[in-house]
């Protein structure tokens, strides 16, 4: 019987929040004129690293053999997500846009969250990789 | 394996136990410094705007609660203008108690490209200001030239670029330290600018006229009543003297504010009590099931030849550990919850909100972790009391 990686189910939780989230209660500025500011593209940016997350805490779910690495994986594209708004790509200058009071901040706590559950999942893995 | 190394191997032996038993703690870490760290800003924010008003009475218009409050305008930055006839500063200056007034004129910016939102523009005289020029004095001690311009720390622009407002180019010169208030998001210009702003703001059919002619106008009169006169007294002078202008003591604007900030460290206050009262109980259950549970092991220990003392040693230690753990923990939490999220905060509440200085953000997490240290050993004294006064040859039989 597998066993149940809890590292990996929080990781696939948060990464489904980074992913929803960025699209709809998290996501980027809405202009009255419908067009897109730099924050919409980082807001797409972090859909698509959100899936890579969800996807890899998946294969950890189901994939005993390859945890380490792939929480390793997970563990690299939280430090991608968290560089992803502001640094990477360009959000709007003015601190109380949406884009800077709610998606930055909140996709901070989710990416340092996943950092630490990824990193928690390597420790575990590699005790047990070491024990045999 | 030596006597001391025990509570290290008991608690890694015991994963499942141990975590629980940090995140209680982490949680009572989380809820107090968290807790702390909100209402310490909300009363730095509150200093902040004490520090920043620096007058005695505000002379607006009477127009101006209707249109946007002058209070959202200071604590939140709701850009909007409205205006007075230049000559009522003359009319203040009239009345007898007023010592300095300081001419202010409001325009909020039009809404441009990509990223940016309305702004405060606010024009002062550098002649007679004694209300933001001190402040504007901490980064730049020039004075302003035309079409210089000073932004609050929270303007998207940079010193040595040009800001946009209503198709004009104005020079940012300096940007201001923060405040946690309005202030922080307005753009500070002279009187000269201002009234050139004002005139490509009509051009935009943006109207600001009080009559036909008149194109001199400020938006509020910030006065220091004289030494020996009564405030109360000059305000009343003032509101008979200037006509369709309301004076209002910047004090009693205030009290409004620390009733909000009363009202709202009071309930933060309340939830950490609660949570604490929660947390020490659930602690103090939890250490005494724990010592049943190791009724046994402790027995074995104390035939071993390990004194009462020496196993309630081992308990505070194991207590302190988790503790230690779960403070730090919750520490971290709370810090990643509350620093990111402080203009969210800040506008949720509708409060002056000034973050802690870092020296201070760091006694508040050491404070956290030392009583959250504290109720572990307390909690766990109480087990070990227990433990100390039972019989290792009846808890070996029973569990026999």
């Amino acid at each position: 019987m597998k066993r149940l990686s809890i590292p990996a189910v929080i990781v696939l939780i948060l990464a489904l929040v980074v992913a929803i989230g960025s699209q709809t209660f998290l996501g980027a500025c809405v202009h009255e004129d419908g067009s897109f500011g730099p924050c919409h593209w980082a807001a797409r940016a972090l859909l698509g690293e959100g899936c890579l997350a969800a996807a890899l805490a998946l294969l950890a779910l189901f994939v005993e053999q390859a945890r380490l690495g792939l929480y390793l994986a997970s563990a690299l594209n939280a430090v991608l997500g968290l560089l992803t708004p502001g640094t990477l790509i360009a959000i709007c200058g003015m601190d109380t846009m949406r884009c800077r009071m709610v998606m930055k901040p909140a996709m901070t706590v989710l990416w340092v969250l996943m950092l630490a559950a990824a990193a928690a999942g390597c420790a575990m893995e590699y005790r047990r990789a070491k024990r045999g | 394996m030596k006597l001391s190394q025990l509570p290290l191997k008991n608690l890694t032996r015991r994963p499942g136990r141990t975590a629980a038993l940090m995140l209680l703690t982490a949680f009572l870490a989380l809820s107090v410094f968290g807790g702390s760290v909100v209402v310490d800003a909300l009363r730095g924010g509150l200093a902040s705007l004490e520090a920043r008003l620096g007058a005695d009475i505000i002379v607006m218009p009477a127009e101006a609660e209707s249109k946007v409050s002058f209070k959202n305008l200071l604590l939140q930055g709701t850009a909007g203008a409205y205006y007075l006839d230049a000559s009522a500063l003359e009319r203040v200056r009239e009345v007898e108690g007023v010592g300095q007034a300081a001419p202010q004129t409001f325009l909020a910016s039009l809404k441009a490209d990509c990223c940016a939102v309305k702004v405060q523009i606010i024009g002062i005289d550098p002649a007679t200001d004694f209300t933001v020029k001190p402040w504007i004095e901490q980064s730049y001690r020039r004075e302003l030239q035309d079409m210089d311009v000073v932004v609050g720390c929270r303007v998207n622009a940079d010193v040595g670029e040009d800001l946009r407002i209503y198709d004009l180019n104005t020079h940012v010169v300096a940007r201001l330290a923060e405040t946690g208030t309005g202030f922080d998001t307005a753009v500070y210009c002279n009187m000269a600018t201002m009234n050139t702003l004002l005139k490509a703001a009509e051009d935009k059919g943006v109207t600001h006229r009080i009559t036909s002619d008149g194109e001199e106008v400020v938006s509020a009169i910030y006065v220091k009543v004289a030494e020996g006169y009564d405030v109360g007294k000059v305000c009343n002078a003032l509101n008979g003297h200037v006509r369709k202008a309301t004076a209002v003591k910047a004090k009693s604007m205030l009290t409004g504010v620390a009733d909000s900030l009363t009202g709202v460290s009071r309930t933060v206050a309340l939830l950490i009590g609660a949570v604490w009262a929660l947390a020490i109980v659930i602690l103090l259950i939890a250490y005494a099931m724990m010592i049943n549970e190791r009724r046994r092991e402790f027995a074995v220990l104390r035939l071993l030849g390990a004194s009462r003392w020496r196993l309630g040693g081992l308990m505070l230690k194991e207590a302190a550990l988790t503790s230690l753990g779960g403070g730090v923990l919750g520490v971290a939490l709370a810090a990643l919850l509350v620093f990111p999220f402080t203009t969210l905060i800040e506008s949720s509440l509708g409060l002056p909100y000034l973050a802690p200085a870092p020296g201070r953000v760091l006694l508040l997490a050491l404070a956290t972790i030392l009583a959250t240290l504290l109720i572990g050993a307390l909690a766990s004294a109480w087990a070990a009391y227990r433990l100390s006064r039972s019989d290792p040859g009846n808890a070996l039989r029973e569990g026999a």
